[in-house]
């Protein structure tokens, strides 16, 4: 049968590599299973003796296995107001929720980093506890407000949410989704990347991010920039706002501005591209070492330099 | 812990080892196919990386739980989109606001691009998926599973519980739904 136009496009759409954190909670789901007693109904058939062999040497080796097996890994949760629906401590896989009038607070702790930093649950919010492992302190966002407080090395506390992924660099931000996926991160210390199917943006504090379902992070701005560059911003990321979008957050940025504008250059091309350099240099003289033309190649390490430079103007 | 096998090297030992409460052999089923079930749940459900985690979780737990009920007629991976397929119809069903939210983005996904340096092929990708994205369910479903798994009409028919021709006139009117997006988004 003849496929019409675009199944070759389809064929380009990549696979997605699922993340590790769903083995665990596999795992953890059956632990859980072993935990509550056998339940699957054995219906009789007759079996070779080998075959019961083998069932007595299974049965030995998962009590031998839940004799030894290390606890399962687990945050403490403290009330702070109001009924919540866990109490004491979740696990992976264990949802939290908070009513109108709830607060919660959870303390969290990574096998090789000790205690690394708190979060706090605001009203009406669904958060999952998806991973613990050493490395790797993974929590979902359904839905609300957190507020977190990390102090761990960058990279080992995650916030998944409906449009993105936080990464914590080592900071205190606060990250809202509302019923609809659309998300709101706002930095108060340290830096965040928010990620999203190799779309990246990079958050430092004083900033903020918004995301939205199937586009990932947009583009970071200053709580103090002006409401013009905000709303140009917005329609940019979100609107298809295009040229004349971006034409009205170069006229409105300021120096601590090339924040947005670094984020800015790799989300253009072309004439637009150059013209979002250009602002840039206006702003804040090119630094030595970075090359015009590497930059303008979006060239990862000469962008990573730029950054660096103009980060002590943010 | 076995890895690396493809799709059609799920042996009847694997199973059966699955059966048994096998654990490396279940894991070795569940790297077989993760990236497949965890793809389409991500596009089905407009790229929301939680709700495809999630959904991914569901459809292997469900899988552990009924594998003894697997009988072996219909092969293994018609079996198993069949419980991909409704799980996504159950996700489908419970995120019906979403739905609407989801869809009323799709001219804003044809937005700018990101920092990638193939910007052509990324904003294909973006133009496909937000176009993926706005079909309903009934013809977003058969195209997933036709292009990630490459089912044959048949085995899509097995794992949408329809018709052939149902199958065909989904995929169908899903290619020409998709071509009337991608040509509106350029």
């Amino acid at each position: 049968m003849k496929e019409p136009a675009p199944n070759n496009q389809l064929r380009d759409l990549p696979l997605v590599k699922a993340p590790d954190a769903i083995w665990e909670s596999i795992e953890a789901a059956m632990d859980a299973s072993l935990d509550a007693g056998p339940k699957p109904k054995w219906t009789w058939r007759p079996v070779w003796a080998w075959g019961i062999a083998a069932v007595v040497l299974a049965a030995v080796g998962a009590g031998a296995w839940l004799i030894t097996r290390p606890p399962r890994a687990a945050w403490a949760v403290d009330r702070i107001d109001g009924k919540i629906t866990e109490h004491g401590k979740i696990e992976v896989g264990d949802w939290l929720q908070t009513d109108a009038s709830s607060r919660a607070r959870i303390t969290l702790s990574d096998a090789g980093a000790g205690d690394i930093g708190t979060i706090e649950i605001a009203p009406n919010t669904r958060v999952r506890m998806v991973a613990s492992r050493p490395g790797e302190q993974r929590l979902r966002l359904a839905r609300g407000e957190i507020s977190a407080r990390v102090s761990a090395p960058p990279r080992l506390f995650f916030v998944d949410t409906p449009a993105s992924t936080a990464v914590d660099l080592g900071c205190a931000y606060t990250m809202k989704a509302d019923q609809d996926g659309n998300g709101l991160l706002s930095v108060t210390l340290g830096w965040v990347s928010l990620e999203w199917a190799g779309r990246e943006a990079l958050v430092p504090a004083g900033a903020n991010c918004r995301t939205r379902p199937m586009i990932g992070p947009g583009t970071p701005y200053f709580d103090d920039a002006s409401q013009a560059l905000k709303d140009a911003l917005g329609s940019f990321d979100f609107d298809g706002g295009g040229t004349s979008a971006a034409d009205a957050v170069l006229a409105e940025a300021r120096v601590r501005d090339t924040l947005t504008l670094w984020h800015l250059l790799s989300r253009v091309e072309g004439t637009d591209r150059q013209r979002v350099y250009n602002r840039i240099v206006d702003l804040v003289p090119l630094p030595k070492g970075v090359s015009p033309d590497k930059a303008l190649q979006l060239d990862r390490e000469t962008l990573k330099l730029w950054r660096e430079e103009l980060a002590w103007k943010w | 812990m076995v890895t690396g096998l493809s799709d059609r090297e799920i042996s009847a030992d694997i199973i059966e080892s699955c059966r048994l409460g096998d654990r490396d052999a279940f894991r070795a089923l569940y790297e077989a196919y993760k990236d497949k079930v965890y793809s389409i749940a991500l596009y089905f459900f407009h790229g929301d990386e939680a709700a495809a985690s999630d959904m991914t979780q569901q459809v292997f737990l469900k899988l552990i739980q009924s594998i003894a009920q697997f009988r072996g007629e219909a092969g293994f991976a018609t079996w198993l989109y069949r419980l991909v397929v409704n799980a996504c119809m159950d996700g489908a069903r419970r995120a019906k606001p979403r739905e609407a939210a989801a869809n009323a983005t799709v001219d804003a996904l044809a937005g700018p691009g990101s920092q990638e340096h193939d910007f052509a092929r990324e904003e294909t990708a973006r133009s496909v998926r937000a176009a993926l994205s706005a079909l309903p369910v009934k013809f977003r479903l058969p195209i997933l599973l036709r292009y990630f798994e490459e089912l044959s009409y048949g085995e899509m028919a097995a794992a949408m519980n329809c018709s052939m021709g149902t199958v065909a006139s989904r995929l169908n009117r899903g290619h020409k739904m998709l071509a009337q997006k991608l040509e509106s988004l350029r």
